[in-house]
């Protein structure tokens, strides 16, 4: 399998503790209704044609030597069944207003570039997060990749939704030190409905992680308005984590954010989620109240109605 | 996002002083230029060189010229007074009006006496050294005229001014004038009869009459605040004036006893500087208050005055402090200076064992920063190192958070001394900078480092546009476009400058461009020291300012005035201007003309003549396909650390002639970037003429598209990095004088504890990895609003909510609206 980067996000001080830097990395097994990255979903690579940046050169259109692109009253096609990725297009625009999301880079090169914060890391007590997509499908990346960190003396996080067998995550294991834990829903026809996969093996893999002295691990719940944002939810949740993972070091309630809706049209796709409205503050509070009955780590972050953190 | 910073915590007395102050016109007493003249014809009163700086005073020379004489009031002058050098006459006629002339004004409730300062005098030239400066400034060929080419012609601007140092207050408070006048008094008596009746023996009378010009000021105000207390009713009131009285009748003759009157003293022989200047305060600067006031603070507590109290005192000094902007009270804010005048003073850093010298005046000096913000004066700089107590940190982070931006500067210890090391070493003087005493620098105006009370250090004489040198590469050595005097809007006939280095049409390779480049740096520094060296000339013949002097160590020892050259370090800071612009156009050059051969040279030059137009394309590619500074891209980094390192290493050439300073490099974060862009032509970069040009050492704006680290590795690279042959432990820094850098970060990172640790590690982390000084914002709903109209500049903004981030920019109107709707109803 090829390993595709989606991006890689600087100074991120929302992805782990202190400042970091996340790779997310393309190509996802679960399809969560919600998913605010659907351009990560995908393993292959996507290009599209950003129209706010277009001045209209037609450069992509000349260029390309597949004659993928096509031009019609200003607005650029690019067919995806023709594009070989060459770049041509890519390279050409004056703009930047043709981008691939999917970036070939070897470990190597990686590594240099995440090093380049070192000083920022260890400062704060940040480091490196690994997320997606789910990034642990590409674990023969992952692991020359975290060894190399490690050696350096960076602190690693990986961020997954932990449906894969048990023991490729446990490979990468003794190299992270900290492990970004998604549970979501704790029905598994629900669970099933909204993220396309059982929720049988997470909630395993989950069980099996809770019996580990290490790595550190940080629970997050998505809560998505008519999805995630039940009490029976919540208090399911609570209660497989006071049962099967003690020791976790905090659990993560994130509200809903609706600010993706122009990520799903650049893909041609619609979002269900665009016209949703952000969770209230109360709301956000209660659940958390909810899960620290039974985890006292409990704590929620995220958009509300009130606010949108710049 | 938060509301705009409110005043708290402040006592009735400070509270009334401060919105006294804030009442502006309407207040019936301020402290507006008051102007004295001899009452001859040929009496000038405004000096406009020392505004040579400053090109957006260049159209009211004529106005205040002509202006002040009518304002003016006379002071006898006494028969012998032109039988008297020019110093000893500025010296008795500055002390004349400060000590007779000027009202002795206290204001309700204030703890401090020292209130009208801000004064013109006469030159007190005679007839025929009048003449001979006219000539020198007014003349065919004549400095004004040539000054103000230069700037329309885009090379920048320059002119000796004054200011932009710290005084030796320290000495003062601790011995007092008193210890001035011994010092003076023995100097004199070591002169031989010759050099008595010389310049030496009139220097050395000029100063001791300006050293009694505070003691006198003192006494007056000791008598006057008798009478104010014989009629008061108050009794606590009466108490705080007979105690006033009593402490001007120790200091600043006498040293300082107890906080009160250390702060008296200060205030006092500060205040005089601004009078013996006639310029009300750019940059005169206090130095490092937190460590000389902790002494007197020490016998205070001792005493047992409340920390409230002493908080109060500061706070009038505060007040005080403020007054300089009445000097143009009533023609508008301040002339269009829009940084503030600049009295500066430290708080923390490091000692003479590397320690951190934070103690408990530091916390109550940034408690007072805190109660009395939103206020512009004095300025504060914080000075951070690799041992800044979390304490520290963390009350700065606060005070950040809450003020949507930093109410300080912060400063950045091991970058900052490795400039000054190497400062020492480049200009022999490692005698006087070295790693005994290095630690207790300190900054002047912004963030220009300066040595503290012997260093006649001019930061902001000079302020050179690097960008002209690629310019001059492009046309082998002439103008890219029409100049035109800006007054006038006449144009300038066209002009051959530097060499001609060629044509770059024939140049094969970018090693070539970039070594005619080289000769046009050499080339643009040169011009602008010869320039410089003109207006210096005419200050150390025609201006002396003996009570300056007084306070800055080298004077009384060689009795030479500091104007001519007396301080034991002298240096005048040639301001890089347009640094990321100079650094990406040559990228460009690279990019565009050799490695991707986008266009050819001529193209290229074609172009930038026709200001892009017709070539929008080649703009575009300009701007967003060719490398930039401040990605921490390793390659366009290293062009920065190249072009750093070549025009830093030029301005070491140079001396003036007539006060023998050296020059040497800085960047420093004033406003000219702005208002040049309308004069350079466009840029290769993809600017255009009307563009704002690059601020300081920071990347070109919306150039940082990878993040605020990124944007801090490049800096720090740029300044020289970090070797093994560092020049303070493993730094280097190219730029003594200084490098301002500006960062605007999201709320996201103030907004609770765990985010707000995350910032503090950040600064920590710019010790690290970062320049010598930078200012953080915090960003709001109108940057926002202008990121939505200007997407193109705010490239690298990021959205950002938990699991989830986006380019502000490219999330569509709609949502932008939302978030800016959001972000506003947050603020009220």
């Amino acid at each position: 399998m090829r390993t595709y980067i989606l991006d890689l996000q600087k100074m991120s001080t929302e992805d782990g503790p202190g400042i970091r830097t996340t790779v997310f990395f393309k190509g996802c097994n679960l399809k969560c209704a919600w998913c605010h990255n659907p351009e990560s979903i995908a393993f292959y690579r996507h290009i599209y044609w950003l129209e706010e940046r277009c001045m209209g050169c037609q450069s992509c259109v000349s260029i390309c030597p597949k004659k993928a692109i096509t031009s019609e009253n200003g607005i650029i096609s690019i067919d995806a069944r023709l594009c070989d990725f060459c770049m041509k297009c890519v390279e050409e625009c004056p703009m930047n207003a043709i981008e691939v999301k999917g970036m070939e880079t070897s470990v190597e090169e990686l590594v240099k570039e995440l090093m380049k914060d070192k000083a920022f890391y260890d400062a704060s007590g940040g480091g490196v997060t690994l997320s997606g997509g789910e990034a642990v499908l590409n674990w023969e990346y992952l692991l020359p990749l975290l060894q190399q960190l490690k050696q350096r003396g960076v602190h690693t996080a990986v961020d997954t939704a932990g449906c894969y067998p048990f023991p490729i995550l446990q490979k990468l294991l003794p190299y992270t030190d900290l492990i970004l834990y998604d549970l979501k829903h704790i029905d598994n026809v629900l669970h099933n409905e909204f993220t396309g996969v059982e929720n049988t093996l997470i909630f395993q893999n989950a069980a099996r992680l809770g019996k580990l002295k290490s790595p550190k691990v940080w629970i997050r719940t998505p809560i998505i308005p008519g999805a995630t944002d039940t009490k029976e939810n919540i208090i399911g949740i609570a209660k497989f984590i006071k049962e099967n993972m003690p020791d976790i070091e905090r659990w993560e309630l994130i509200s809903f954010n609706n600010l993706a809706g122009q990520k799903y049209k650049l893909l041609g796709k619609e979002w269900q989620y665009k016209d949703v409205e952000l969770l209230t503050r109360t709301k956000m509070e209660s659940l958390c109240a909810l899960a620290k009955k039974q985890v006292k780590k409990a704590m929620w972050s995220g958009a509300t109605k009130s606010e949108v953190t710049l | 996002m938060g509301k705009v910073k409110q005043p708290k915590n402040l006592t009735p007395r400070i509270e009334w002083l401060r919105n006294y102050f804030f009442e502006g016109v309407s207040r019936p007493w301020n402290n507006e230029y008051k102007v004295f003249t001899t009452g001859e014809e040929h009496d000038e009163m405004y000096n406009e060189l020392t505004y040579y700086i400053v090109p957006e005073t260049y159209t009211f020379f004529g106005t205040f010229q002509n202006g002040l004489p009518q304002i003016a009031r006379r002071i006898e002058i006494p028969d012998c007074f032109y039988g008297w050098s020019i110093a000893e006459r500025r010296a008795w006629f500055v002390k004349e009006a400060m000590t007779k002339h000027v009202p002795l004004d206290i204001l309700p409730g204030d703890l401090l006496c020292g209130a009208n300062f801000n004064i013109f005098t006469s030159q007190c030239l005679t007839k025929k050294e009048k003449k001979r400066r006219d000539k020198a400034l007014y003349g065919k060929d004549g400095l004004r005229a040539e000054t103000i080419e230069f700037h329309d012609r885009g090379f920048g601007n320059c002119g000796a001014t004054s200011g932009h140092l710290i005084p030796d207050y320290a000495t003062i408070l601790s011995k007092g004038f008193k210890y001035v006048i011994e010092q003076l008094d023995t100097s004199y008596e070591s002169l031989s009869e010759k050099q008595r009746k010389g310049a030496a023996g009139a220097q050395l009378r000029a100063m001791k009459t300006a050293a009694e010009m505070p003691c006198e000021l003192a006494k007056r105000y000791a008598a006057r605040l008798k009478i104010l207390a014989a009629n008061e009713k108050d009794r606590v009131r009466k108490a705080e004036l007979i105690q006033m009285s009593l402490n001007l009748e120790v200091v600043p003759f006498n040293p300082a006893r107890d906080l009160w009157q250390a702060v008296q003293s200060l205030w006092l022989t500060h205040m005089l500087v601004m009078s013996d200047e006639n310029y009300p305060g750019p940059g005169v600067s206090f130095g490092r208050l937190d460590q000389y006031l902790y002494p007197y603070y020490l016998k205070s507590v001792d005493q047992g005055m409340t920390e409230e109290f002493m908080k109060e005192i500061l706070e009038c000094m505060w007040v005080h402090c403020n007054t300089v902007y009445d000097a143009q009270i009533k023609v508008g804010a301040n002339q269009g200076i829009t940084a503030g005048f600049g009295q500066l003073f430290m708080i923390s850093g490091i000692g003479d064992k590397g320690q951190d010298m934070t103690n408990e005046l530091s916390y109550m000096l940034l408690d007072v920063i805190d109660d009395m913000s939103p206020i512009l004066e004095p300025k504060p700089n914080v000075r951070l190192h690799k041992n800044s107590p979390d304490k520290l940190l963390k009350r700065i982070v606060e005070m950040i958070a809450e003020s949507q931006g930093a109410p300080f500067l912060l400063n950045f210890d091991e970058r900052s001394m490795a400039g000054l090391l190497r400062e020492a070493k480049k200009s022999g003087c490692e005698d006087k900078i070295n790693a005994s005493n290095v630690w207790n620098y300190a900054s002047v105006g912004c963030m220009e480092n300066s040595m503290v009370g012997n260093d006649r250090s001019s930061t902001v004489d000079i302020n050179l546009n690097l960008l002209k040198a690629v310019e001059l590469t492009l046309v082998r050595g002439g103008e890219l476009r029409e100049y035109k005097d800006m007054l006038w809007n006449k144009p300038y006939p066209p002009k051959k400058h530097s060499e001609d280095t060629g044509d770059p049409t024939k140049f094969a390779t970018f090693e070539e461009f970039y070594a005619a480049f080289e000769k046009h740096i050499r080339y643009i520094v040169r011009k602008i020291a010869e320039l410089y060296d003109k207006s210096d000339c005419v200050r150390a013949d025609f201006q002396p300012t003996p009570y300056l002097s007084l306070l800055i160590k080298g004077c009384i020892e060689k009795a030479l005035d500091v104007t001519q050259g007396g301080a034991e370090l002298r240096f005048i800071t040639v301001e890089g201007v347009t640094f990321a612009s100079t650094v990406d156009s040559l990228l460009a050059v690279k990019y565009l003309v050799y490695d991707k051969k986008v266009c050819t040279m001529a193209e290229l030059i074609e172009a930038l003549k026709n200001n892009w137009e017709g070539n929008e394309k080649l703009q575009a590619i300009a701007k967003n396909k060719a490398p930039k500074y401040g990605r921490d891209d390793d390659d366009a980094d290293e062009m920065a650390r190249k072009v750093m390192e070549l025009w830093a290493e030029e301005t070491w050439k140079y001396k003036t002639a007539a006060t023998d300073a050296q020059l040497r490099p800085g960047m420093l974060s004033w406003n000219y970037w702005v208002g040049d862009g309308y004069v350079l032509p466009a840029s290769p970069d993809g600017r255009k003429n009307g563009q704002f040009l690059s601020n300081a050492v920071c990347p070109c704006n919306g150039a940082d598209t990878k993040g605020p680290t990124s944007n801090i590795n490049s800096v720090g690279k740029a300044l020289g990095g970090r070797t093994e042959n560092g020049d303070y432990m493993d730094y280097i820094n190219y730029l003594p004088n200084g490098a301002s850098h500006t960062i605007t970060l999201s709320p996201s990172l103030v907004r609770d504890d765990a985010h707000k640790d995350k910032l503090a590690a950040f600064l920590k982390a710019y010790t690290e990895n970062g320049g010598t000084a930078l200012q953080i914002n915090i960003l709001d709903v109108d940057t926002l609003i202008d990121a939505q109209k200007h997407p193109a500049e705010y490239r690298h903004l990021l959205v950002r909510v938990t699991g989830y981030n986006a380019y502000f920019t490219s999330i569509g109107r709609e949502l932008q609206n939302e978030i800016i709707a959001r972000e506003i109803h947050n603020k009220f």
